[in-house]
C-alpha cells in the first residue's frame, strides 16, 4: 500500500513539475499543442474506423452487388431492343437510343404525367391518415386491456398481407366477389355500403359547418377505412416497438410530478416516439408509391409488356420524383423530431 | 344508518351473535364524501373508456378478419356446396378434403421445413446486419455517412420488381462487381474462370441479406438508425470511461436496449420471407423435379390433383380460388402462432433500459 501511494505521489509530483515547466518556458508550450491535436484527431479517426466497420456489410453489398444491378438496369434504358434475322435465326439486337425514352415519357406518353399527379394526390391524402391511425392503435395496444394479446395478433395480419403472395390471393378473392358482402374490401365499388352510409357522414359534418375540404377528407377516410387499416400494419408495429423502448421510469417520474395522461402523452410519449414518426412518414410515402396497386406502378407495369426498356426509363423518372418527394417529407418531418442527446 | 350529528363515535351494531358491523360513515365530512363520489365517478369514466376502447378494437379487428372468416368458412366446403346457391358461409357437408389434399399432395411439410430454414436464416442475418449498419450510421461521424444514408433510402425506394430482369441475370451468373456483366468479367470470373449459377439455391437471398439489400431491408436499417439515435450518448460514454471497447459496448450495453426493435425486424423479415412470392418466381421457378425446391408459394400455385373438378363443373374458377385461399390460410397459420410467442418479448423486452438519475 505504502509503495503504491508513494508511486502515485511521485507521478503527481512529476506532472506538477511538468506543468510548472510548461508554465515557465514558452518553447514546450508550443510543442505540447500539436501533440494534443494529434491525439484527439487519432481518437476521432478510431471512431470513424469503427463506424466504417459497422457499415461495412452494407457498403460492400452496395458496391459489389447492388450497384452493378442498378447500372445494368439504367444501361438498358438507353437502348432499343429489336429482333433481326441473322442467318435465319431471330436474334436480339440492341441499338442505342440515348435519352429518347426519357423524353418520350413526358412528350408522347398519353397519361404519364397525369397518372403521376394523381398518385401524388393519393399520397397526400393517405400519409397523415395512416400515421395518425397507426399511432393511435399502437398507443391503445400498448396499454393494459382485455384481450390485448389477441388484438395484437389480429393487427399483425395486415403485415403478412403486405407481401405479394397474399396480395394475389386477395386479388383472386375480389375478382370473384367472395368477400364483398357487407363490407368495403378496398375496391371502392362497395364502399361503405354496409357499414356507414356516406351521405349520413356528409350530413353530420356539413351541419357542423367546418369547411368543404375537411368534409371530403373525412368522407374519403371513412370510404377508405379498409385500405387504411390494412396499410398501417407495419407502421403500427414500428410504433409499438418504439413505445416499448420508452423507459417506464420516465412515466413513473411523470406520475409522481402529477402529470395527467394527456400531458404525459404530449410531453413524453410524443417526443420519444418522434424518430419513429419520421421513419413511418418516409416508409409510408415509399410504400404508397411503390405498392403494386399504385396507379403509377400499374401504368408502368402495363408498359413492360409493350417495351421493357421504355418501362425501365419510366421507372427511373418515377424514382427520381419519389426521391424528391421523400426529401421534402423528411425535411418537414425532421423539424419535429426529438433525439435524447446532449447537444 | 349513522346520523350526521354523532360525529365523535362510529356506530357499532351487533348483527349476529358473533359479529358486529362498524359504520364509520358518520365521521366523513361533506367534502370528503364529495371527493369519494368523484373518485367513484372517475373509475366509472375509466371503465367506460375501456369499454369504448374494447369495442373500437373489436370493430377494427372485424374489418381485418372478415375476409378471413369468409375464407375459413369456404375452406370446409365440398364441390357440391360451392355450386349450391343456398349455401353461404356455413357449408352443408363440412369436409377437410381441401386441407388434406394440400398437405399431402403438395408436400406441405417439406415446404414447411425448407421455408423455415430459409426464412429463419434470412431473418437472423437481416436483423443482425440492420443493427450493425443502423448503429454505425447513428453514432459515428465518418466521411460519407450521409451518402450511405442516402443509399439506404435509395434501396428502399426502388422496388426489386422494377429491377427483376437485372437481378435475375446477375444471380444466374453471379459475380462480384460486374458492371455490364455480359461484356466484362468480375472478380470471381477472374479468379476461378467462371461465374457461379446460384439459381435453385438459397444463396441469392443470403447474399442480399448479408449486404442489407433484401426485401425492405432499407426500412430495417433506417428504423435501427432512428432508434439508436434516440439512445442517449451518456450510456456509451460511461461504458468507454469504464474501459469498454466500441464493439463490447455495442453488444453488451446498446443491443439489449434494442430488443423490441430487433424482434419487430425479425417478425417483418421472417414473415415477408415466409410469404414471399417474388423471389420464389425469380430464383426457384422450375418444373424440373431435379432442381425443384418446394417452398410455401408452391402450396398455392399448384392445384392438388385430387381436387381438380370434373369436366362440366359449373364454378371452376370459384372453386380454384377457394383452394388457393385455403392454401393461403395454411401458409399464414404458422406465422400467427409465431407472432403469439414473439409478442410476449415485445412486452417484456425492455424493463431494464434507460438512464437512472
Amino acid at each position: 500500500m505504502e509503495e503504491t501511494i508513494s508511486q502515485e505521489t511521485t507521478v503527481a509530483e512529476q506532472i506538477t513539475e511538468n506543468a510548472a515547466e510548461v508554465v515557465e518556458n514558452d518553447e514546450p508550450k508550443v510543442e505540447e499543442k500539436p501533440q494534443r491535436r494529434r491525439r484527439s484527431a487519432s481518437l476521432e479517426k478510431k471512431r470513424a474506423m469503427a463506424g466504417y466497420v459497422f457499415v461495412l456489410p452494407f457498403i460492400l453489398g452496395v458496391l459489389l452487388v447492388y450497384l452493378p444491378i442498378l447500372i445494368d438496369s439504367i444501361w438498358w434504358s438507353f437502348f432499343i431492343r429489336s429482333y433481326v434475322p441473322v442467318d435465319g435465326v431471330m436474334t436480339e439486337v440492341y441499338t442505342p437510343n440515348y435519352f429518347n425514352f426519357y423524353i418520350n415519357a413526358f412528350v408522347e406518353s398519353p397519361s404519364f404525367v397525369t397518372t403521376l399527379l394523381s398518385s401524388i394526390q393519393q399520397l397526400l391524402f393517405e400519409v397523415p391518415a395512416i400515421i395518425i391511425f397507426a399511432l393511435f392503435i399502437a398507443v391503445v395496444l400498448n396499454q393494459k386491456m382485455l384481450g390485448r394479446a389477441a388484438f395484437r395478433a389480429i393487427f399483425f395480419v395486415p403485415v403478412i398481407i403486405a407481401t405479394g403472395l397474399m396480395d394475389s390471393i386477395n386479388g383472386a378473392d375480389i375478382a370473384t366477389g367472395q368477400t364483398q358482402a357487407g363490407i368495403d374490401d378496398g375496391t371502392g365499388a362497395s364502399a361503405g355500403a354496409g357499414i356507414i352510409n356516406m351521405l349520413d357522414v356528409q350530413y353530420i359534418f356539413q351541419s357542423m359547418a367546418i369547411g368543404g375540404e375537411l368534409v371530403t377528407y373525412v368522407v374519403g377516410l371513412v370510404n377508405n377505412i379498409y385500405n387504411i387499416i390494412n396499410y398501417s400494419g407495419v407502421q403500427m408495429l414500428i410504433f409499438l416497438a418504439g413505445l416499448q423502448s420508452i423507459s417506464p421510469s420516465i412515466y413513473e417520474a411523470c406520475r409522481i410530478d402529477g402529470a395527467t395522461g394527456w400531458e404525459t402523452f404530449w410531453k413524453v410519449t410524443f417526443p420519444m416516439i418522434s424518430p419513429m414518426i419520421l421513419v413511418n412518414a418516409i416508409y409510408t410515402v415509399i410504400d404508397s408509391f411503390t405498392r403494386s396497386s399504385n396507379p403509377m406502378m400499374v401504368f408502368i407495369n402495363g408498359q413492360t409488356t409493350v417495351d421493357p426498356h421504355y418501362a425501365i426509363a419510366m421507372y427511373w423518372i418515377y424514382f427520381v420524383v419519389v426521391l424528391l418527394i421523400i426529401g421534402v417529407v423528411a425535411a418537414i418531418a425532421s423539424t419535429m423530431v426529438f433525439y435524447q442527446r446532449k447537444d | 344508518m349513522a346520523s350526521m350529528n354523532e360525529e365523535s363515535t362510529p356506530v357499532v351494531r351487533r348483527e349476529t351473535k358473533n359479529s358486529i358491523s362498524v359504520d364509520f360513515e358518520g365521521k366523513l365530512t361533506f367534502k370528503e364524501r364529495l371527493i369519494q363520489k368523484l373518485k367513484e365517478a372517475n373509475t366509472w369514466i375509466t371503465a367506460g373508456v375501456n369499454v369504448l376502447k374494447f369495442i373500437l378494437m373489436l370493430g377494427v379487428s372485424f374489418v381485418i378478419l372478415y375476409p378471413f372468416l369468409a375464407r375459413i368458412a369456404n375452406s370446409f366446403m365440398t364441390q357440391a356446396d360451392v355450386l349450391d346457391a343456398t349455401v353461404s358461409l356455413v357449408p352443408k357437408n363440412p369436409t377437410l378434403e381441401i386441407y388434406q389434399a394440400i398437405i399431402f399432395e403438395n408436400n406441405y411439410f417439406e415446404g414447411f421445413i425448407n421455408t423455415l430454414l430459409l426464412s429463419l436464416m434470412c431473418a437472423v442475418i437481416q436483423m443482425m446486419v440492420s443493427c450493425l449498419v443502423g448503429y454505425g450510421l447513428a453514432k459515428f461521424k465518418f466521411k460519407g455517412n450521409s451518402i450511405v444514408m442516402i443509399a439506404v433510402i435509395v434501396t428502399m425506394v426502388i422496388p426489386h420488381s422494377a429491377l427483376q430482369t437485372s437481378i435475375m441475370k446477375h444471380f444466374a451468373s453471379f459475380d462480384l462487381a460486374t458492371v455490364l456483366s455480359w461484356q466484362y468479367p468480375g472478380i470471381i470470373e477472374l479468379v476461378t474462370g467462371d461465374a457461379l449459377d446460384l439459381t435453385f439455391t438459397f444463396w441469392p437471398l443470403f447474399i442480399l441479406s448479408i449486404g442489407g439489400l433484401a426485401f425492405k431491408n432499407g426500412l430495417y436499417i433506417y428504423l435501427m438508425r432512428q432508434f439508436f439515435k434516440g439512445v442517449p450518448d451518456e450510456l456509451e460514454e460511461s461504458a468507454y470511461v469504464d474501459g469498454s471497447g466500441v464493439f463490447r459496448t455495442f453488444f453488451q450495453i446498446i443491443l439489449p436496449l434494442a430488443v423490441p426493435m430487433m424482434i419487430t425486424i425479425f417478425l417483418f423479415s421472417f414473415s415477408w420471407q415466409w410469404t414471399d412470392e417474388f423471389y420464389h418466381s425469380l430464383f426457384f421457378y422450375t418444373d424440373d423435379p431435379q432442381f425443384k425446391v418446394i417452398l410455401m408459394p408452391d402450396m398455392y400455385t399448384q392445384m392438388p390433383p385430387s381436387l381438380i373438378p370434373p369436366n362440366g363443373y359449373g364454378a371452376k374458377t370459384l372453386y380454384y380460388n377457394i383452394v388457393q385461399n385455403t392454401a393461403g390460410m395454411l401458409i399464414i397459420a404458422p406465422l400467427i402462432i409465431m407472432y403469439l410467442f414473439c409478442q410476449r418479448y415485445l412486452v417484456e423486452g425492455i424493463e431494464r433500459s434507460g438512464i437512472v438519475g
